[in-house]
């Protein structure tokens, strides 16, 4: 697309608005120099005045000429231009104001500190010209907002992934392939190439062909170097095109059997790494400290701060070895002291890991007295406690722990009652009481291979 | 290793298009020409794309640990989990060529100018909530209907045994690759130092079998700690771990320290990075003197366990001991265990052969599942069971429907697979009436490695090793996660 405009210009002129970003440099640096020894009082040399302001109007004029290769001009080029083209004007203000040799040098320096600002306005207009709106805002996350209960697909579901993923060069300022993403009438209206978008028939539609297109393709939307969208994406924008591409359809008007029902409830899952984002940073060297033979302790997964730690029973115990993890307690979200010899000072290790979702204790000599430290667990979801001593008073406790999801408590000293209870009171928990008996039995009585003997 | 470091530093040409550009860019005033050539060359620097690190998944896993059941030899799909009606109603009449379409049969068939179709002795029925079909030579693992997925499109190139099961274990036809376990040690590293991550137990039955080579738990071009370790059953699990009579632990610590000392020596001297493999490599084994017997002593296991297993799990190499070792193994954190239980391979008297088969395998098979469930283990635990290709749905050599064969078949067979990630109790991909081709949701040998990498919390495109000057993977350039298997 670029060609095509490009046309119309005479090639040289084209071809002169290309050197901008490399000449902006001069006037910038020159100017600043300038400004620098004139608000401090010393003499503007006439050669450096003469060279910065040259620069400047060379770099307004090729700014103009590359300018003109853009079909749409956005907010930003618009400023952009007129803000180049005032610093340009100013400059010239200057070197004559310094040729009259001016007795009030406030005069000049008003001029110098308007300079000052034109110049930093319009390098960040530029920037963002080139980089994109937010290319110098302080990080911000993507759009995240949790998608509501019956989401538009629309709105909620398909703007979503586009803004997040195609927004950044298909919008007002930079609109590339001359396709605004920023609505669906635009969309409908579609870009250069045209049928971006078929209603109900994604396999035609521009945007679709250009998803599946393979990654180093020319044409791959979004362009090499940026992350593609994932599979799911693609087919909420293939099924929702599919449908009808329509801005009022909504998740609950679906039939079950819609694919489109499936792929957006996946999305509407919560990540599971978002929820350790928060936790404190752990170096890895740190890890490598309090790792040993008997203990393995990694992150949940790559770059992030949530830990998985694993000991192991060595030749001779010493709980030292566990309790070091007290240094990155908040961020042990998985750990395992199966088989271990566990007393109190490894439970009052345990208490501090107030991030714990899955813990595993089973087969040691725990009883309801260390139960009760997990009272604060609150985020347990997962809780490994058969072949142990604990009994119904300890079940009291487990019963409170409102995230927990899984609990094995076969081998112990529970009753029946108690048990039955917990699971009639707690129905979103899966009490785990080992193998059912009637398959137990099952297995017993037809062991295929004593039969055979 | 550090030869290619060496090339690499003296050889400015090896810079890629990329390096180019964001080099230029450094340039005084290039900066911005740079930067308007890649628009978002700035955006990228801060790594939209995550390099691998090796040791850590590359998202959040759902399995920590994989036990294999491999069936070796390649159970027939009709007589376990591929019920198919018709081959009774047209049973003796001709495979239509609509479906066999001229595909490629192995030389113990292709002479064969009739392919009467043959349907199975045994029965069949649904079991569970799931309605899952599955064959009455598995009683045990009808009863765990609803913890297991039934994948009934698994599709192979290969026809052979030799090649089809070093694609399932390597990825690959031709040997030489990695193997499965081996990539997850060198991608996820081991849960305990102790013990190997990748451990090997073979077992077999009374079928007719094919040869099991340590190269299919070979750790290819990856550091050969990765490899897998065959634990014998019997006295001594692994060959040469045991010190010789005489020698005690402080002699064989004094030992190791001074051939160590020698090795980190040779080390400074060339750089070679199977000397730090080796130093580990002999203290593991000093770890193991003491961890393995502990794992392996079944001894301990209560009464119950021995019953649910069969009483078979303490005779040592059985598949039922193997099984049972398995989830001891499993317990005591190691990351890939893979059993070989040999004998499926009937090119004839498949009836009788394959009940034996089944007779080894079902009771120990499903009382793992049960065992690991009860430990909350089949949370993060992925078990597989499955051979490596499938079997022709016509029967191999003169028709008699009471002592048939089957003959090799590639394009579509039935494994199954339970916890770890993998939804339960689906019945996932369907093959046509015939059992012959797939005709729904395939699974490629590719796509099951990819799924399987997925829910350990790998990325099998990213996990990667680059030797003789490319980048390879266990899906090599194939493979898509099949996200409707996934829980
Ligand atoms: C890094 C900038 C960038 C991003 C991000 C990007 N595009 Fe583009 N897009 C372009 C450029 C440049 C063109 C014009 C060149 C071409 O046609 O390939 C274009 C053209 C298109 C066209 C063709 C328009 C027409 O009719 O000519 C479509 C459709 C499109 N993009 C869709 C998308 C979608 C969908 C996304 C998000 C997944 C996306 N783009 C993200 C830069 C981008």
């Amino acid at each position: 697309m670029i060609f095509e405009s490009y046309i119309e210009l005479p090639a040289l002129v084209a071809w002169v608005g290309r050197w901008h970003p490399l000449i902006l440099h001069f006037p910038i640096v020159l100017l600043l120099i300038g400004i620098f020894l004139g608000l401090t009082g010393k003499k503007v040399p006439k050669k450096l005045l003469t060279l910065a302001v040259l620069t400047a109007l060379i770099t307004a004029i090729s700014g103009f000429f590359l300018g003109r290769e853009s079909e749409t001009k956005g907010n930003l080029l618009f400023w952009h231009q007129w803000l180049g083209g005032g610093l340009a004007l100013f400059a010239a203000l200057w070197y004559g104001l310094e040729g009259l040799q001016l007795k009030k040098p406030i005069y000049s320096k008003i001029l110098q500190i308007v300079l000052l600002v034109l110049i930093l306005f319009t390098g960040h207009y530029g920037g963002m010209v080139t980089h994109g709106e937010d290319f110098l805002a302080l990080p911000v996350n993507k759009k995240e907002e949790k998608i509501p209960e019956n989401p538009l697909i629309y709105a909620h579901v398909v703007d979503r992934i586009l803004e997040n993923n195609c927004v950044s060069c298909h919008n007002a300022n930079k609109q590339k392939g001359q396709l605004l993403m920023t609505s669906l009438d635009n969309l409908l209206k579609g870009g250069e190439v045209g049928n971006t978008i078929i209603p109900s028939d994604a396999e035609n539609s521009e945007l679709i062909r250009r998803l599946h297109l393979p990654l180093e393709d020319e044409e791959h939307m979004p362009p090499e170097g940026k992350k593609p969208l994932d599979e799911r994406e693609i087919k909420i924008l293939e099924r929702w095109i599919a449908l009808g591409a329509s801005d009022t359809l909504r998740l609950n008007q679906l039939e079950d059997s819609e694919p489109l029902v499936a792929l957006v409830k996946g999305l509407m899952e919560p990540d599971p790494m978002e929820k350790w984002k928060n936790l404190p940073k752990v170096a890895d060297s740190t890890l490598q400290n309090l790792a040993s033979d008997y203990l393995t302790i990694n992150r949940i997964a790559i770059n992030s701060d949530a830990l998985s730690a694993a000991a192991f029973l060595p030749p001779e115990y010493d709980p030292q070895y566990i309790l070091n993890l007290k240094r990155v307690a908040q961020n042990i979200v998985e750990l395992d002291l199966s088989g271990l010899p566990l007393g109190p000072q490894e439970m009052g290790l345990v208490a501090q890991c107030t991030n714990l979702e899955w813990l595993e204790l089973d087969r040691t000599p725990i009883t309801d007295v260390e139960i009760d430290t997990l009272k604060n667990l609150s985020k347990l979801r997962l809780l490994k406690v058969y072949d142990t001593k604990i009994g119904d008073k300890g079940v009291g406790v487990l019963k409170e722990l409102q995230s927990l999801k899984s609990l094995y408590l076969w081998k112990t000293n529970t009753s029946q009652n108690v048990l039955d209870d917990l699971k009639s009171t707690r129905t979103n928990l899966i009490v785990d009481d080992g193998i059912d008996d009637e398959v137990k039995e099952f297995f017993i009585k037809s062991d295929s291979l004593v039969e055979e003997q | 290793m550090m030869e290619e470091d060496k090339i690499k530093s003296e050889n400015p040409l090896k810079v890629n298009r990329r390096h180019f550009f964001s080099q230029l860019s450094v340039g005084i005033g290039s900066l911005a020409l740079g930067s308007l050539l890649i628009p978002d060359l700035f955006k990228n620097s801060a790594g939209q794309i995550a390099q691998p690190t090796l040791g850590i998944p590359h998202f959040a896993p759902k399995a920590k640990r994989v036990i294999y059941l491999f069936q070796a030899g390649a159970p027939s799909q009709f007589e376990t989990f591929d019920y198919k009606p018709i081959l009774r109603e047209r049973m003796g009449q001709d495979l239509p060529e609509s479906i066999r379409k001229g595909q490629r049969l192995t030389n113990m068939t292709a002479n064969q100018d009739k392919f009467p179709l043959m349907p199975p002795k045994v029965g069949f029925q649904q079991h569970g909530e799931s309605r899952t079909w599955i064959s009455d030579f598995f009683p045990h693992i009808a009863k765990i209907a609803d913890e297991i997925t039934v994948v009934r499109s698994m599709h192979t190139e290969a026809i052979n045994h030799d090649p089809a099961i070093t694609f399932f274990q390597t990825g690959s036809q031709i040997s030489g690759r990695p193997s499965m376990g081996s990539w997850l040690s060198y991608g996820l590293g081991s849960e305990n130092k102790n013990l190997p991550s990748f451990v090997v137990l073979t077992s077999r039955g009374k079928g007719n079998s094919q040869g099991l080579y340590s190269k299919l738990w070979s750790s290819g071009f990856l550091d050969s700690k990765h490899q897998g370790v065959l634990l014998r059953s019997g006295k001594d699990p692994v060959l040469y771990l045991n010190d010789p009579e005489g020698i005690s632990r402080s002699d064989k610590r004094h030992l190791l320290d001074q051939v160590s000392s020698l090795n980190k020596l040779h080390h400074v001297e060339t750089g070679d990075d199977e000397i730090e493999s080796r130093i580990a490599q002999y203290e593991m084994a000093y770890r193991m003197q003491m961890s393995v017997p502990d794992v392996m002593d079944v001894s301990k296991e209560p009464e119950s366990i021995i019953k649910l297993y069969g009483e078979d799990c303490q005779v040592p190499g059985t598949y039922a001991a193997n099984a049972l070792q398995a989830r001891r193994l499993a317990e005591n954190g190691v990351r890939f265990i893979q059993l070989y239980h040999q004998g499926w391979d009937q090119h004839g008297n498949l009836h009788d052969e394959m009940e034996g088969q089944a007779k080894d395998v079902d009771q120990a098979s499903a009382a793992l599942v049960m065992d690991l469930k009860q430990r909350g283990m089949l949370e993060d635990t992925l078990v597989i069971w499955g051979g490596e290709f499938g079997r022709g749905n016509y029967c191999q050599g003169k028709f008699d429907p009471n002592n048939y064969g089957r003959d090799h078949h590639p394009r579509a067979f039935s494994i199954w697979m339970a916890g770890g990630g993998i939804k339960p109790g689906l019945n996932y991909g369907q093959t046509d009436e015939f059992g012959y081709n797939v005709v729904e949701n395939p699974v490629h040998i590719n796509d099951f490695h990819a799924t399987l990498m997925h829910t350990l919390g790998l990325d099998h495109e990213q996990l990667t090793y680059k030797y003789q000057g490319r980048r390879f993977r266990l899906t090599d350039v194939a493979g898509n996660v099949i996200k409707d298997l996934l829980a």
